[in-house]
């Protein structure tokens, strides 16, 4: 299949843009490292009142952030794993440090009731679009030619009268 | 100057009251001259929390620590800039403007409608003025701004030095001006329902303001976000903070709302969705402020902390609790002849982006409240943070962005799968290979996969768009490219303005997806003259200076950076110690630029041994994110920019409305 002539620079700038969309990323994230201490201290909530987790704790001495931070550090210079240094502070601290919830007991509820209302809610609208279109006398409808091509002729004639009444 | 302040509150008030006396009396009885009253008496009292407004700003200016608020606030050493901006750094002052705004707002419409409109302005001008009324309560009766002190202070307390920053001078005012314009379009809706007025005028009469809502939630989030970028010193911009996402969730909810207007608008459908919809969005924007200021949940905001809970909350159930009550009144008269062919239709697609969109604001109102839940349920106060958020709105927003490139160019009524095909081949073309390149350049993500293979397939499906229409205007007018697309712009700008945002939408989205994944952390503790490697970049520690202002003191670190050898920029991450609340803060170095953004924060200094620890985070194409948020401003002015068409449909719309009798008059005859 060949593009037709006017649609070359198109298709030449597309494919450019592409490429560029797709390494932009990897270029600049080339150094990503595999576990960091930001990564893992988000998964605990620091205790200082702030509300925030460890990583994002706002206060420039915290006494809580701080030293969790470099006790995380530590922890991962040494080998443990991130689910290992999560563990080790919800021993020390219990639940509260955790900066999500469980997905066991009650905790289940907060990862299932999103997506349980979602697809409630997409089945309300199944449901209701159903009973719409199943109405008696509805009117049938010409197939709209959006997907047709830009100068084909009867989308022309769309444009055109579209275009008339905006000038 | 408090004298005049507390006055003028007090007056505004019983003005208030007047009008909605003077305006539900007036449409009751069609009596153009209390209608008339009414509206004088509207600008009387916008004009008279202005004079408070004043009042409060004087004081503020003239450090006048007679006063509780200004001694609370501001102290003499700080600059006057954030003097200006103390207004919304405490309680009293945010409520006052939060009311001066609504005054404002009220006084537009009240203008704007006139001559128009006459059956359901006055109920929709009632409306704002019960809303004036409770915030001019609290101002009058519970949290006043012009309590003096016992004894003149000597000096302030100074302002909180997280609010000493220019972002947060603008990002208050974006936001409460998105909250507080988003109840002109809920009045609208309820005077609809009280009247039985409930064809599509209110939403016509009120689109602008919608839209004016969302281009101000929209600024205000962002600036938020800016300013926790610029301020709080982790390298993010977005917690879940639940004021955050009180703060995200009406802008999701009106951002459906201006979606769904559009098929009552084009089929005259979904009548009770989109009043729904507007109340959700209201009833949001206070559950925002119960949370700011009620402490319920803890929250980086803490400085608006209050007890104020209590009394937000006992004002949205019952604001939740009367409108709920209208819309179930009218649900007989607002049935409509659904008209729905097909599946695959744009009516279709706008209604699932409707659920994805409500769904995400359901996600985040569950998780913002599930530890208040847990605590009440089990005794066990639990966390819910950005892993969660995360988690669970991760697959709606790339649900959301495929139909943000699927709704706009299916047609409506119907379309087959043949000319699917053909319109979405080249942009799902466009998709596929972006994805193909960033797999064969070593990304390994399925989300960043997916993620960034869709905005390439919605920014594919705009340039689709805008080639049709341009290349229509060239054959049809005979213009030349630029002037194609300038005309086509103009004269169709809420559709192409609205692609405009949607590119602005999806470049935000590459650049939260793209730092979320790709952050790198480093963390050095250097002596003068010592360098490290950032990425691409090398940073030496060239030395410490110390300044000192009467209000704070600084301690700055001169950091030279390099690239291949070649220095680059000087960056001057901060130390900041204010001392009249003797309290630290941090000012961060940000190098930025399209690829990836350097962020140097001043961690900590060791006096003894000289060390100076950096922690630095290299966060690739969050620059994006910001230039999606103009984006999307610049999108929104041009949805908004007035139109000659658009005017005419609205003057008919109006003109048919008046002609037509309203839904069930014993009900409005009752109100």
């Amino acid at each position: 299949m060949t593009a037709p002539r006017a649609n070359r620079p198109l298709a030449r700038a597309a494919l450019v843009l592409a490429v560029a969309l797709a390494l932009a990323i990897p270029r600049a994230a080339a150094a990503a490292p595999v576990v960091t201490t930001q990564a893992v201290a988000e998964g605990l909530t620091c205790q200082c009142g702030c509300g925030l987790t460890v990583a994002n704790c706002n206060h420039p001495n915290c006494e809580f952030s701080v030293p969790v931070r470099e006790q995380i550090d530590a922890m991962l210079h040494r080998g443990m794993s991130g689910p290992q240094v999560i563990a080790f502070f919800r021993r020390k601290y219990g639940e509260k440090i955790l900066s999500a919830p469980t997905t066991h007991g009650f905790n289940l509820l907060a990862w299932i009731m999103p997506f349980a209302a979602l697809f409630a809610g997409g089945a309300l609208v199944a449901i209701a679009l159903g009973r719409w279109r199943s109405r008696p006398n509805r009117p049938v409808a010409p197939e709209n030619p959006a997907g047709r091509d830009a100068f084909d002729p009867e989308m022309r004639r769309r444009l055109e009268r579209d275009l008339r009444e905006d000038l | 100057m408090p004298l005049i302040g507390q006055l003028a509150l007090a007056l505004a008030l019983i003005l208030a009251a007047y009008s909605i006396i003077a305006n539900v009396a007036g449409a009751r009885r069609a009596i153009p001259s209390l209608l008339a009253s009414a509206r004088h008496a509207v600008w009387a009292y916008c004009a008279m929390v202005t004079v408070a407004v004043a009042a409060l700003w004087i004081s503020l200016l003239r450090s006048d620590f007679s006063l509780e608020y200004v001694a609370s606030y501001t102290s003499s050493s700080l600059p006057t800039f954030y003097k200006i901006t103390a207004l919304w750094g405490g309680q009293q002052g945010s409520l006052l403007l939060w009311t001066w705004l609504l005054s404002i707002f009220t006084a537009v419409v009240a203008f704007q409608n006139r001559r128009r409109n006459p059956e359901i302005a006055p109920y929709a001008l009632a409306t704002l003025a019960v809303l004036a009324i409770f915030f001019l309560g609290m101002l009058n009766f519970v949290t006043r701004p012009f309590d003096m002190l016992a004894a003149v202070a000597h000096d302030g307390q100074d302002l909180n030095p997280l609010l000493q920053n220019y972002w947060m001078a603008i990002h208050p005012p974006s936001l409460y001006a998105g909250y507080v314009s988003a109840s002109v379009p809920f009045a609208f809706a309820t005077g609809a329902l009280i009247t039985g007025r409930l064809d599509d005028s209110w939403i016509r009469s009120t689109r602008r303001w919608a839209i004016f809502s969302w281009f101000f939630l929209t600024l205000g989030n962002l600036f938020g976000a800016r300013w926790a970028y610029e301020v709080l010193g982790w390298g993010g911009y977005w917690a879940w903070d639940p004021v955050e996402n009180a703060a995200f969730m009406p802008w999701l909810v009106m951002t459906a709302y201006l979606h769904s207007v559009m098929i009552q608008e084009r089929k005259d459908m979904l009548k009770v969705w989109n009043l729904a919809l507007i109340g959700m969005a209201f009833a949001l924007t206070l559950f925002g402020t119960f949370i700011t200021r009620s402490g319920v949940i803890s929250s980086v905001h803490s400085f608006t902390q209050s007890g104020l809970g209590p009394y937000f909350l006992t004002f949205l159930i019952a604001v939740v609790a009367a409108y709920s009550a209208l819309l179930i009144a009218r649900l007989p008269k607002l049935r409509s002849p659904a008209e729905f062919e097909s599946y695959l239709s744009r009516e279709a697609a706008f209604l699932f982006n409707n659920l994805a969109l409500v769904g995400i604001a359901f996600a985040v109102f569950w998780g913002t409240l599930f530890p208040v839940l847990s605590e009440a349920v089990r005794g066990v106060k639990i966390t819910v943070g950005p892993p969660f958020f995360d988690k669970v709105n991760a697959p709606l927003a790339l649900v959301l962005i495929f139909l943000m490139g699927f709704g706009p160019l299916i047609a409506w009524r119907r379309s087959s799968f043949d000319s699917l095909a053909k319109t979405f081949a080249a942009p799902a073309l466009f998709g596929l290979v972006t994805g193909a390149c960033a797999l064969a350049a070593g990304l390994r993500e399925w989300y960043v996969l997916a993620s960034l293979s869709l905005a390439a397939f919605v920014l594919g499906t705009v340039v689709v768009e805008f080639r049709r229409g341009v290349g229509a205007r060239r054959h049809l007018v005979k213009e030349s490219t630029p002037a194609a697309l300038v005309n086509l712009i103009a004269k169709n700008n809420r559709r192409y303005g609205g692609y405009i945002i949607h590119v602005g939408v999806v470049m935000a989205f590459v650049g939260i997806v793209a730092s979320s994944f790709f952050r790198t952390e480093v963390k050095k503790s250097v002596h003068e003259g010592d360098s490290f490697q950032v990425g691409p970049y090398t940073l030496e520690y060239l030395g410490m200076e110390t300044t000192e202002t009467p209000h704070v003191e600084t301690s700055r670190a001169r950091i030279e950076v390099r690239r291949d050898g070649r220095p680059i920029t000087m960056m001057l991450p901060a130390k900041l110690f204010f001392k009249r609340n003797q309290q630290p803060a941090t000012a961060v170095a940000i190098r930025s630029t399209p690829a990836a953004d350097l962020y140097v924060v001043l961690a900590g200094v060791d006096q003894q041994t000289g060390l100076v620890t950096f922690q630095v985070f290299l966060t690739p194409l969050v620059f994006w994110l910001w230039a999606g948020g103009v984006m999307m401003a610049f999108g929104t002015v041009i949805v908004m920019w007035p139109n000659v068409r658009e005017r005419a449909a609205l003057a008919a719309a109006v003109r048919a409305a008046a002609d037509t009798p309203a839904a069930d008059e014993p009900l409005r005859r009752r109100a």
